[in-house]
């Protein structure tokens, strides 16, 4: 009996070794072998094979040339990027690797660069993780762009590397504008470099406030007397109202919000006069701002009709769709979303010019019963260097060649996002380029999410709130007392509610 | 003819087998639940046991790279004070009980004997049709539901019923619980189908037919032969549904995402998986959405052992009283 069991155990472990040695090694990325040609212009150059490796949406270096005796360093950036306007992202770094490479050659360094790019338009949540799983078990990339808030948790936890001392080195960084650095900074030290930057714009429907009697003369300068504070979100509101109560446009269609969390909603706070940076990471939440958010709301989806209480319905497609098919008076979105119209929604309409004939932009009317300024929020995306990454000079000398006039330029153009570069000001191909000229000035309105590892809770808790008013389950009132109350259970003594 | 004769006393007189001899005995069995029981340990045991000892830590995206700082029952504590937990656990409860009693059994109960009732190929054909949703990613099932009760304009259910004058109206948000358990229900209703039309066809002709000669109806055969023989599948179906559909909660993501509203179709796995591992700006907390999952886990074994008792599931493993020889 015994021999029989051990007979079956001993089959069943061969099974397991066939089996095993079937399904093969995890998948891999296509690899492309090159034969590179190189022509002989020094004796130091030889011949060598490169690997191109090529993973999801990729562009490859063609051809590296390594001296003799030199190191061919192989570097792996992930970027999130909406296809095909935000590709720019990672694009950009694979368009920096030949200006990298000369300057290891003029500097004398034997190393040249090898570059992977990974990018694909997954959820920011799910893209978070990917790298903190990958960190921990010591496969990070060497570079990942991401949202500047994500320093928060990446600096304390250890991920990424400090910049601060490495900066200098670069004569190009000295061209970002100044104050995209401070999204770069936690515990008073720098963390990423600038990709991009944005505004987030109320837009309008030209069409739409004529039908509601506006003259042209009135809607050329809606975007001014919104800059001037003369036409508030109190009076959108009440222009929304009207265009529902003509029938102009369908109820919950006065005004469009996002259709899920995001960083926009913290702006409302700070319109409302809210505040959340308090000392060292902690948070701090001020009822008063969010109850006016809360108030406003409230009222906009139950009482006045101008807002859809199944707006935050996670539905980006009708979202687009039903802009761009001109059923929605108002709506705040960002500026990269022009971009996304033009290419995907009305590239068959006339693109970019249907754009400037039906709607318009204008930085987010100041809320009268809070700081009584207009607003908007820039959020802009670093490129961080993982502490594991074995080349971070390497790293760097590639994203400082990728943060050029030229480069980000064409991403700006291409994705609807804002330049990052003082340069650009007098840059012509920026300049001349109406859409991004017409938003730089939103930038003298906007804020920042804040640099902490609370962020996330805190945002998660006030988006309750707003999800509770907006379907009409709690009162404004109610829902404070719920949102204080989660704050206090998730944050502890890290949120100072006042 | 030869008879073998044993005595009681003899009986009492043999000496009982040594416990080496007892473990020889069963080896085989042993041998035979090995792989099961390993992969039980691998899959279940170990993970249930490291779930609950990273419930007992603060393990997030800020300290991942950290060793771990064990914070006793705190999770636990936060997780009893959450002003949610109540409103969670009673959808939880909501869900798998409709989904279980309308689809899961009844349901399948329904197209088990509707078609083991026509004719064989016609039965075959049509539950072959009802395992599609099934077979179709969870991703397509759900934008396919996701269309059809769609916002105005849109939505397929508006289209068919605004020719007959009924206002068009976001049908999923306005009634969210309504397809919850549609969705899970299609699909989980496969599962009983397929087991009850088996337990069914395997029932012996002779008993139909003789109740049948004795003038029975379609009803009374059902209600007096065939639901008493399949009995052991109905309380199979509804031990593993149970517990299948406490910690199921992908279709609810892809469809409402706990929503609209205030959690109003959130359930207790879609919380662990949200505290764990999917917030919008991505800090998860793996030690507190483990305490979530912990608590889930306990659920599920209370629950086993109460069908185990309830069901006496005993007496379906128990050897046949016939085969004594």
């Amino acid at each position: 009996m015994l021999k029989k069991i051990l007979a079956l155990l001993a089959l069943a472990l061969v099974l397991m070794l066939i089996a095993a040695q079937c399904a093969g090694p995890a998948p891999t990325p296509e690899k492309v072998i090159e034969t590179v040609v190189v022509e002989k212009e020094k004796e130091v150059v030889v011949t060598q094979e490169v690997e191109v490796v090529v993973t999801k949406e990729v562009e490859v270096i063609k051809e590296v040339e390594v001296p003799v005796g030199g190191e061919l360093v192989h570097l792996v950036a992930r970027c999130k990027a909406a296809p095909p306007h935000e590709e720019g992202r990672c694009n950009n770094l694979v368009a920096a690797v030949g200006a990298a490479n000369a300057a290891l050659a003029e500097k004398g360094d034997d190393r040249r660069i090898e570059l992977e790019i990974i990018q694909d338009n997954a959820d920011w949540g799910d893209y978070k993780t990917e790298f903190e799983l990958a960190s921990d078990a010591g496969e990070a990339p060497d570079i990942i762009c991401s949202g500047h808030e994500h320093i928060g948790d990446w600096a304390p936890a250890g991920y990424i590397i400090d910049v601060t001392d490495m900066l200098g080195d670069y004569p190009e960084f000295d061209d970002v504008i100044d104050s995209l650095w401070n999204a770069t900074e936690w515990n008073g030290r720098r963390w990423g470099v600038p990709q991009d930057a944005e505004a987030r714009p109320l837009y309008f429907n030209k069409d739409k406030l004529r039908e509601l009697g506006w003259s042209d003369e009135e809607i050329e300068s809606l975007p001014d007397r919104i800059a001037k504070g003369e036409f508030t979100w109190e009076d959108m509101l009440d222009t929304a109202e009207e265009a529902v109560k003509a029938g102009v446009v369908a109820e919950g269609n006065g005004w469009w919000h996002r259709p899920k969390n995001g960083p926009d909603f913290l702006y409302y706070y700070y319109a409302a006069g809210g505040e959340i940076q308090g000392e060292g990471d902690a948070l701090i939440f001020d009822k008063e701002a969010a109850l006016k958010v809360y108030k406003m709301l409230y009222s906009a989806t139950q009482e006045r009709g101008i807002l859809s209480p199944t707006r935050l319905d996670g539905d980006w497609t009708g979202w687009h769709t039903g802009w761009t098919n001109g059923d929605v008076l108002f709506l705040f979105g960002g500026s990269w979303n022009w971009a996304e119209w033009f290419s995907n929604y009305v590239a068959d309409r006339g693109g970019e010019d249907y754009l400037w004939e039906h709607f318009g932009f204008a930085a987010i009317p100041a809320m009268k019963e809070g700081t009584g300024k207009p607003i908007t929020l820039t959020h802009p995306l670093v490129y961080m260097i993982s502490s594991q990454s074995e080349a971070p000079d390497l790293a760097m000398l590639l994203i400082s060649k990728a943060t050029t006039p030229q480069l980000n330029t064409d991403y700006a153009i291409a994705s609807g996002h804002l330049g990052i570069l003082k340069s650009q000001a007098d840059y012509a191909p920026y300049t001349s380029n109406k859409f991004l000229s017409q938003v730089l000035p939103l930038l003298q309105f906007t804020t920042f999410l804040p640099n902490s590892p609370y962020w996330s809770a805190w945002s998660e808790a006030y988006y309750l709130g707003i999800q509770s008013v907006e379907s009409g389950s709690l009162t404004p009132e109610d829902a404070l007392d719920v949102v204080v109350d989660q704050l206090q259970n998730e944050l502890g003594d890290n949120v100072i509610i006042r | 003819m030869a008879q073998t004769t044993v005595t009681s006393e003899a009986l009492v007189d043999r000496e009982p087998p040594s416990r080496w001899a007892q473990f020889r005995a069963t080896l085989g069995a042993w041998g035979f639940m090995a792989p099961a029981g390993v992969l039980v340990l691998v899959f279940f045991f170990i993970p249930v046991i490291i779930l609950f000892v990273v419930s007992m830590t603060d393990l997030s995206s800020s300290n991942f790279s950290e060793p771990w700082t064990f914070i006793g029952l705190e999770n636990y504590a936060r997780l009893f004070r959450d002003k949610f937990f109540p409103k969670i656990l009673t959808n939880t409860f909501r869900y798998v009980i409709l989904t279980l009693s309308f689809f899961n059994v009844g349901l399948a109960l329904v197209l088990a004997l509707l078609t083991t009732h026509i004719e064989r190929r016609a039965g075959f054909f049509f539950r072959m049709m009802w395992l599609l949703p099934r077979i179709t990613p969870s991703v397509v099932y759900i934008l396919m539901w996701r269309r059809i009760a769609h916002q105005p304009p849109f939505g397929i259910i508006n289209q068919l019923l605004s020719p007959f004058g009924v206002e068009p109206r976001y049908w999923l948000f306005e009634r969210p619980w309504l397809f919850v358990i549609l969705v899970n229900g299609f699909v989980g209703a496969s599962f009983g189908m397929i087991l009850f039309s088996s337990a069914i066809e395997a029932i012996p002709r002779d008993y139909i037919t003789a109740a049948k000669v004795d003038g029975a109806s379609t009803l009374q055969i059902i209600r007096d032969i065939t639901i008493p023989m399949i009995r052991w599948p109905l309380l199979f179906v509804t031990t593993y549904q149970t517990l299948s559909l406490l910690t199921s909660f992908e279709y609810i993501l892809l469809l409402t995402e706990g929503g609209p509203g205030l959690f109003t179709t959130e359930v207790w796995a879609l919380t662990a998986y949200k505290r764990a591992l999917k917030t919008y700006f991505g800090h998860n907390q793996w030690g507190y959405g483990a305490a979530w999952g912990f608590i889930l886990v306990f659920i599920g074994i209370v629950l086993a052992f109460v069908y185990l008792r309830v069901f006496r599931f005993n007496e379906l493993v128990q050897e046949p009283k016939i085969d004594v020889l």
